[in-house]
């Protein structure tokens, strides 16, 4: 086999070649067959965006301004007022969907864990203005994709608040890992 | 049957025209016959390569249209007969149109001189192997009128390439099939099966082996498939020479081309792999297979030439394109050299009794 003249006459490389391809007809497709199966979202997957509510099914949202100010792309637009009792009110929540790179870092930054990534990533849609999330928007996709179990699993995992735990989860996905990551 | 219609012909037309206006007719209905049935095999020919093509690269294939995808053939003849059909406006118009017509009607015509099984050819003529190399020729000037006609370089390119190569490739292809004929002493398809029948190995792929290569190598350049369709190389010249080319008239070349692919199949079928016929061994082992009616061979036809087509696909799946110079000279420095030195010797041979 290594001898040159043998390997032209016999064409021993096509013949390798057609070995291989002839293997691979029975190996399994590596196709996802996506609109009919759809793959589950890997864990810390950052999708589409929700503000967070409480146990009472307040807003969590203080309005403090840390997300918009972390912001890269600067698409969290947040207005607020002040309220009766001279407390701040959150007026108006607006993410612009088709500026933002999902880098996270307003989910870092949220001191309360107002602000969450879902899993869902399915939201083509046919205007601009379906894209513009306002606080109604985002409040109902806290409903729609926190609900349950799952959704519980997934908030404590992956974007668990400051206030709670202010060293921060070790398996949080973003930066405690990455460092960790970088010390070994 | 039969011969009540003749009867009833004769009392209208008279007895020797009856005779000739039945054997019309008969030819007709096989005409039908065939063509509906190579039409058929041509689009699960694409649906069968696109899944074979799929698998071999880790992928599905179609799968959308009807259960496993099998009505894809349909949904895309379908298209391509409702869409737009383009003229370009600096084409020559006359050629533009008629080159498809040329090259479909070659391949079709081409199928006339087949035998399926025993007895059954449309025309059974006694010089079938010629004509078929004839229609392949005549097939290579529907490429040429396409590229020149198209009025675009990628065509042009397209239909020069096509030319050369199907001329360098047809001397090697003639060439090889002349150790079958001096085996077989005959150019009638049927004969040169019956001939393989009677011969000890059952087909003539194992005496003449150096023919069988050179005769697949030139089959491939031949029906410009891949690793030789320089001349419709996607990635140079957009299709070659039918880039301009769509609706109907694509699909008239898109069928041509798979339609070759089964007449060269057919023809290695027939003159290297003994047709329709198991060798004689076999059928000596098994006599009840000699009690089977005719048409039932068709069988054993159809899955020799499924072997070839399937070697079509499986080579298009594994190897690139050869360059342009080395395609010239495996043609001319290595095909037709080992394809004369194979005349010499099967002639050799024959005279000293061994053939």
């Amino acid at each position: 086999m290594k001898n040159p003249l043998i390997r032209t006459l016999f064409f021993t490389e096509i013949f390798k070649g057609m070995a291989l391809t002839f293997k691979t007809l029975f190996k399994h497709p590596v196709t996802r067959r996506y609109p009919l199966v759809k793959v589950p979202a890997q864990p810390g997957f950052r999708g589409l965006h929700a503000l967070a509510k409480d146990n009472t099914g307040r807003m969590k949202c203080v309005g403090c301004g840390l997300c918009g100010a972390y912001c890269p792309s600067q698409c969290i637009h947040i207005y607020t007022s002040e309220g009766e009792d001279h407390n701040k009110v959150v007026e108006r929540y607006e993410v612009d969907i088709l500026r933002c790179i999902f880098c996270g870092f307003c989910v870092e930054a949220c001191p309360f864990g107002a602000i969450t990534l879902s899993e869902h990533y399915e939201y083509a849609n046919y205007t601009r203005e379906d894209f513009y999330m306002t606080k109604e928007k985002l409040l109902a996709n806290w409903d729609t994709y926190f609900e349950g179990e799952k959704g519980k699993r997934y908030f404590k995992e992956f974007w668990r608040p400051m206030s709670d735990d202010f060293k921060g989860n070790p398996e949080q996905a973003m930066f405690s890992k990455i460092t960790r990551k970088e010390r070994t | 049957m039969i011969s009540s219609v003749t009867s009833f012909l004769a009392s209208i037309v008279g007895e020797p025209m009856a005779d000739m206006i039945l054997n019309i007719v008969i030819i007709l209905i096989k005409v039908a016959v065939v063509v509906v049935g190579t039409l058929l095999h041509v689009a699960y020919a694409t649906y069968w390569e696109r899944k074979v093509i799929a698998h071999m690269q880790l992928r599905l294939g179609p799968r959308e249209v009807g259960p496993f995808g099998l009505f894809q053939p349909f949904a895309d003849g379908i298209k391509l007969f409702f869409k737009e059909d383009i003229i370009p406006a600096n084409s020559d118009k006359p050629i533009f149109y008629l080159a498809p017509v040329i090259f479909f009607s070659s391949a079709l015509i081409a199928l006339s001189v087949l035998p399926f099984f025993d007895g059954f050819a449309i025309a059974n003529i006694n010089v079938g192997l010629l004509f078929l190399l004839a229609m392949s020729s005549i097939g290579a000037y529907g490429i040429v009128m396409a590229g020149w006609s198209s009025g675009s370089k990628y065509s042009f390119l397209g239909g020069l390439r096509s030319a050369s190569q199907v001329i360098s490739y047809e001397i090697a292809m003639g060439l090889s099939l002349v150790g079958v004929m001096i085996m077989a002493g005959s150019l009638n398809l049927t004969d040169i099966v019956k001939a393989q029948y009677n011969y000890p190995t059952g087909f003539y792929a194992i005496p003449q082996i150096l023919g069988f290569f050179v005769f697949f190598v030139a089959m491939y350049a031949e029906t410009n498939r891949l690793p030789f369709d320089l001349p419709e190389a996607e990635s140079e010249l957009v299709a070659g020479y039918f880039t301009e080319y769509s609706g109907f008239r694509f699909a008239m070349f898109f069928l041509g081309e798979y339609t070759g692919m089964l007449i060269m199949s057919s023809i290695g079928t027939l003159c290297f792999l003994g047709g329709w016929t198991l060798p004689k061994f076999v059928m000596e082992a098994l006599p009840f297979l000699s009690r089977l009616p005719n048409f039932v061979w068709i069988v054993v036809f159809l899955a020799k030439v499924y072997v070839f087509m399937f070697l079509f696909y499986w080579i298009r799946a594994t190897l690139p394109r050869y360059r342009y110079d080395q395609l010239m000279n495996i043609g001319w420095k290595l095909l037709i050299p080992l394809a004369l030195v194979n005349v010499v010797l099967s002639g050799t041979l024959k005279i000293m009794g061994w053939f």
